[in-house]
């Protein structure tokens, strides 16, 4: 059977079209599958530039200080809760670090402090998260607290960022912590 | 002529709204923002020039992927422990030999007579001068790390990081005792060590040094793991220690003060016996920063040999 041309051009445009349609299809079935994605904060390209603190459209920002107990020293002087050439090492407010005191320190044994932070006094400045990373183990490390993030479609921190260190992953790759070989749950 | 002015301006337009739409999309905002939440740490990097007692003569660069540890013999030649050998140089800095390793090397000592430890994650091998396997064994011990040994006549010294106790070996590879372990009795506080940087050495008297990083403090024992004395000197000035476990490497002088390296803030500095500070030999803006594993050696002329592993570098320090 001969087709014509006008016959030959109409077949392929309604091949084009099926393909576009399974295509999509295909996509959003593939995403769907995936389930929702959230906003991840890299740990390993954090430069604690503080804008977390300040580009986030939550007040106080969603991203916060977490602390890693594996990692930690549980040093006595601690370079993320005490303020450089601190005399005194103890838990006046003129010795730490913190600017809003969101850091508790209790004694456990001798040599031994433990740091907890106080979640709802967290702005996400990352002070404390240069200091540990400077003098300690790097065991406090900024993350998006998801409790609190309202995963804007463009993210106001990912878009000022200036290390590039936000990404969009799948709920159970979002808490991503540095210094472990994979990433750790919590 | 009226439509025509009338499309050029609309030409205009849509290119000037073309613009703001791009910089909008592709221009990251206010990328030079100022950090209201800095943590400043250039006022602790930065030393008063009259605190510093040394100046660099010297630097050799290492050919090696990694390089980890450091030590002179009776007759001031180097030794550097890499990933894959021990490089033996000269005093001027040339390559004499090269002894292939197993494994990376994390620490090195050398003896009167020559021989060649090298500690490698749980085992000690020990070379003749010549470069040959006299002896070799392991550690015991799941969490065995060894990062320091010293050696005084037939016995070694070996700090392990993982377990946090000094081994006392024979130079045969047969253990003796275990030094350090916490006893109140004995009023021995026990090591405390975060990361894995635990440093020996044996002092002027032949009695065994151990740095307590943990603590920020030195600790000195007898050969039967009696602790003989200790100081520490915990501060983040310049006259103290800081951080989870500093100081991390050291090493001694002729006049028995301490030579001692940092991490966190990148320093190497000398105290006193008695553990007061006493000057600084490199300043922190003389390292990359975040460079860890500094290991240090001394040779007969006092020179101090400072391992830099981030540039590769060995750079020689003097006084001035």
């Amino acid at each position: 059977m001969k087709k014509d041309r006008r016959e030959f051009i109409n077949t392929c445009f309604r091949f084009a079209a099926g393909a576009s349609i399974v295509g999509v299809a295909g996509v959003l079935a593939s995403k769907s599958a995936k389930g929702d994605f959230f906003w991840q904060l890299d740990p390993t390209k954090c430069t604690q530039c503080g804008r977390c603190a300040t580009s986030c459209v939550v007040t106080p920002s969603a991203v916060k200080c977490i602390h890693v107990y594996d990692m930690c020293g549980y040093c006595d002087l601690c370079g993320g809760y005490f303020r450089p050439n601190v005399k005194n090492l103890s838990t006046g407010a003129e010795n730490m670090l913190c600017p809003t005191g969101a850091i508790k320190r209790t004694y456990v044994e001798d040599p031994y402090f433990k740091y907890e932070i106080i979640d709802e006094l967290c702005i996400g400045c990352g002070k404390c998260v240069k200091g540990c990373g400077a003098f300690g183990n790097g065991s406090l490390q900024l993350q998006i607290s998801h409790d609190l993030c309202v995963n804007c479609n463009e993210c106001a921190i990912a878009r000022d960022c200036p290390s590039d260190a936000f990404k969009r992953v799948p709920l159970e790759e979002a808490y991503q912590f540095a210094g472990f070989k994979t990433n750790k749950k919590i | 002529m009226k439509n025509k002015l009338i499309l050029w301006l609309s030409v205009v337009l849509l290119i000037v709204l073309i613009v703001f739409m791009a910089k909008d999309l592709f221009k990251t905002g206010n990328v030079s923002q100022e950090n209201v939440y800095e943590y400043d740490l250039n006022s602790l990097r930065h030393v008063d020039e009259s605190k510093i007692s040394h100046k660099e003569s010297k630097q050799i660069k290492i050919d090696a992927g990694e390089i980890h540890a450091i030590a002179v013999d009776q007759d001031d030649n180097i030794y550097v422990g890499t990933d894959k050998n021990v490089l033996v140089l000269n005093s001027e800095g040339k390559q004499i030999n090269s002894l292939k390793l197993r494994q990376a090397a994390s620490c090195i000592t050398v003896m009167e007579n020559g021989n060649i430890l090298v500690g490698m994650s749980n085992r000690i091998d020990i070379r003749k001068p010549n470069g040959s396997l006299r002896n070799s064994f392991v550690v015991k011990g799941d969490r065995t790390y060894i990062t320091s040994i010293a050696v005084q006549d037939t016995n070694v010294f070996i700090a392990d990081a993982g377990q946090k106790i000094i081994h006392h070996y024979s130079i045969d590879g047969i253990k003796i005792k275990e030094i350090g372990e916490e006893n109140q009795a004995e009023g021995i506080k026990g090591f405390v060590i975060p990361s894995p940087y635990f440093d020996l050495l044996i002092g002027r008297q032949g009695e065994l040094w151990a740095v307590n990083p943990g603590r920020h403090a030195f600790e000195a024992y007898n050969f039967k793991g009696e602790q003989i004395s200790s100081w520490n000197r915990t501060s983040m000035s310049v006259e103290g220690f800081s951080g989870c476990c500093n100081p991390s490497n050291i090493a001694i002088l002729s006049d028995g003060s301490f030579v001692t390296a940092e991490k966190g803030l990148e320093r190497v500095k000398i105290h006193l016996p008695s553990g007061d500070f006493k000057s600084v030999v490199a300043a922190p803006d003389l390292f990359e920063p975040g460079t860890v594993g500094i290991d240090l050696a001394v040779d007969s002329e006092d020179r101090i040999l400072v391992l830099d592993p981030a540039k590769r570098l060995i750079r020689i320090f003097e006084a001035k």
